[in-house]
C-alpha cells in the first residue's frame, strides 16, 4: 500500500561512531550541525555541506561530556552558540566552543545545572534563549532564566507531574511549555507575572507514557508521541485552551517521537510535515491542512494525509528521534537516531 | 543443548552486539526460535530472595511464552501477589534475553493477569526502555540483576 503514497524517505547520509544506542538528535538554528548523543556518554557533531551531489556529513568533534551516564537529550539555544544535555547522572551540561581564529576551537562544559535527584530526559530552550527547560524521573520541571557568561538562575521547579517528566517543549514565539509524563498526561505552564510559573492546563487522552512533544511552525498546534502507539494532534481554541483534534495511528510498537516541520507541501492551507517514529523502527510522515468547509468550527481538526513511510529506518532496532532540518531550503530533510548507535539523514522526495 | 552460544556475560553494551546468527556459523537464512529456547534462557534464573530458579518457584514456564518470527512475549507469575521482587525478577528475565536472543526480537514482559497487586505498573516499568536503561546505569541494581543470572549458562 505504500506504493501509493505522494512521497518517498530516501537516504542521505549514514553517520555511525556512537558504541551504544543513540538516543537523540539536535539540528543546529544558525550553523551547518547536526549534534547526536548516546548511551555512551558521547556527544558527537555532524557538519554538512551542499553540493550537486547532495549533502555530505563530516564528524568534526566529538565531546566526550564526562557525564557519568546516558546523555539522553540534546539541544541548542537560538543563538546557535550553545549545546544543553539532559544525562540519566541527573545533571544538565551547558557546552560552548572555546574561540580561536579558525573556528575549530574545543568545546567546553561552561556549566553544569544540579538540582535534579534522578535521570534528565529532556532539555530546551525557549525561542528567545532567555529560559531553558529541564525535566526528570523526580517528577519534577525546572525552569532556569538564563545569564549571561553561563550563569542560570532557577526560576520554579513545577511539580506537577505524578510520575516521569518525558519531554519538554517550548512554544516557538510565545514563553509557553509543554511537558509529557509517564503519568500519560501532558501539561502547560506559563508564568504569571506577579508570581510563578503555573501550570495553566493537563491534557489527557493518550492511553500510555507521553514520549514526547513537538510544535507546529506556527504555534496554533503541537503533537505528542505516546507509548499507545499513537500521535495526537492538539489545536489552540483560545488564548491558554488547547484540546485534542486528531488521533494518528500506524505504528505498530511505541512512538518515542515526533517532529513538526514546515514541509514542502504545495497544498492549500498546508499546516507543515509531521514525521514520527518508535520502537517498530518506522518512519511516518503526514502532511496536515487547515480544515475547510461550511462545517469548521475553531476545535475542527487539521485534514492530514500520510505522505511517506519507511518501516526500517535503523535495521531491526528501534528510531528513538525524528528531527526536521529547521534550516531554510532543507525542509525536506529529517534525521533519524537509532538503537544501533547510528544516526541517519533522509530526504523526503516526490514518488516517481 | 546449545548453551555455549546463549552465554554472553560479558557483553559491554547491552543494547549492542554480535548477533549470534553471525557467531555460530549456521546458514544465512533467519534462526527459528521456539517457546521452548526461550525458556532454556530464562528457566535458571534466581529469584532475588530465594536459592531457587524461577523455573522451581513456577515463576516462568514454556506455556507463558510466545514467540513468532521477530517478537517475544514472556509471562511471568510472581510467588505472592505482593511481592516486591517482581520489578527485578521481569528485569533480569529482560536483560537474560537481551544479550541471549538476536537483535531483530522484541521483547514484552508482563506479569500474569490478577497475579500481582501492582500489575499495572509492574507491567509498565518492565516495558518502558528508557527506565530499564537508565535501571541498569545503577550499579547496585546491576550487580543484583548479574547476580540473579548468575547460573543462566549452566543450562
Amino acid at each position: 500500500m505504500d506504493i501509493d503514497l505522494s512521497h518517498q524517505i530516501q537516504q542521505v547520509a549514514e553517520l555511525p561512531g556512537h558504541d551504544d544506542r543513540a538516543w537523540h538528535l539536535a539540528w543546529n538554528p544558525t550553523k551547518f550541525l547536526l549534534a547526536s548523543c548516546s548511551a555512551d556518554k558521547s556527544v558527537r557533531l555532524y557538519r554538512y555541506t551542499s553540493s550537486d551531489a547532495g549533502l555530505k556529513f563530516d564528524n568534526i568533534a566529538t565531546i566526550p561530556t564526562g557525564h557519568m551516564k546516558t546523555v539522553r537529550a540534546v539541544a541548542w539555544s537560538p543563538s546557535g552558540k550553545t549545546l544543553a544535555t539532559a544525562s540519566f547522572d541527573s545533571n544538565i551540561g551547558i557546552w560552548e566552543q572555546e574561540e580561536n581564529e579558525d573556528g575549530a576551537g574545543e568545546w567546553e562544559c561552561a556549566s553544569t545545572l544540579e538540582g535534579h535527584e534522578t535521570e534528565c530526559k529532556s532539555v530546551a530552550y525557549s525561542s528567545t534563549g532567555t529560559l531553558l527547560a529541564s525535566c526528570s524521573r523526580d517528577k519534577t520541571v525546572w525552569i532556569w532564566e538564563v545569564h549571561p557568561d553561563a550563569d542560570f538562575e532557577c526560576m520554579g521547579v513545577l511539580m506537577e507531574h505524578t510520575q516521569d517528566v518525558k519531554c519538554v517543549a517550548w512554544h516557538p514565539s510565545e514563553e509557553i511549555l509543554a511537558s509529557g509524563s509517564y503519568d500519560d498526561t501532558i501539561k502547560l505552564y506559563i508564568d504569571d507575572p506577579s508570581d510563578d510559573w503555573y501550570c495553566f492546563s493537563t491534557l489527557t487522552g493518550h492511553t500510555s507514557t507521553v514520549w514526547a512533544i513537538a510544535w507546529s511552525p506556527t504555534g496554533d498546534y503541537f503533537a505528542s508521541a505516546s507509548d499507545d502507539k499513537t500521535v495526537r494532534v492538539w489545536k489552540r481554541v483560545a488564548q491558554h485552551k488547547w484540546v485534542g483534534v486528531l488521533i494518528l495511528t500506524g505504528h505498530e510498537r511505541a512512538v518515542y517521537s515526533v517532529s513538526w516541520g514546515k514541509g514542502m507541501g504545495t497544498g492549500k492551507g498546508s499546516l507543515g510535515w509531521l514525521g514520527s517514529a518508535g520502537g517498530d523502527g518506522s518512519v511516518r510522515v503526514w502532511e496536515l491542512f487547515e480544515p475547510e468547509g461550511a462545517e469548521v468550527t475553531v476545535a475542527s481538526p487539521p485534514r492530514h494525509k500520510l505522505i511517506a513511510h519507511l518501516p526500517s529506518t535503523h535495521g531491526v532496532h528501534d528510531a528513538n528521534t525524528v528531527v526536521w532540518c529547521p534550516r531554510e531550503g532543507y525542509e525536506d530533510v529529517l534525521a533519524t537516531a537509532g538503537d544501533d548507535g547510528f544516526t541517519r539523514v533522509w530526504r523526503i522526495a516526490p514518488s516517481t | 543443548k546449545a548453551s555455549g552460544k546463549y552465554s554472553d556475560l560479558s557483553a559491554q553494551s547491552l543494547w549492542l552486539r554480535d548477533s549470534y546468527e553471525e557467531s555460530d556459523g549456521e546458514d544465512d537464512g533467519i534462526e527459528e526460535i521456539d517457546q521452548e529456547e526461550i525458556f532454556d534462557l530464562i528457566r535458571a534464573i534466581y529469584d532475588p530472595e530465594h536459592p531457587n530458579t524461577l523455573e522451581e518457584l513456577r515463576v516462568v514456564s514454556a506455556p507463558q511464552i510466545s514467540v513468532t518470527s521477530n517478537h517475544v512475549n514472556v509471562e511471568f507469575t510472581p510467588t505472592v501477589p505482593h511481592c516486591g521482587m517482581s520489578t527485578l525478577i521481569g528485569l533480569s528475565i529482560r536483560v537474560r534475553l537481551l544479550r541471549s536472543l538476536p537483535n531483530r526480537f522484541k521483547v514484552d514482559i508482563y506479569v500474569k493477569p490478577g497475579s500481582h497487586q501492582s500489575e499495572h505498573a509492574v507491567n509498565k516499568q518492565l516495558n518502558d526502555k528508557e527506565r530499564v536503561a537508565a535501571a541498569l546505569e545503577n550499579p547496585v541494581l546491576l550487580d543484583t540483576v548479574e547476580k540473579c543470572l548468575s547460573n543462566v549458562g549452566a543450562i
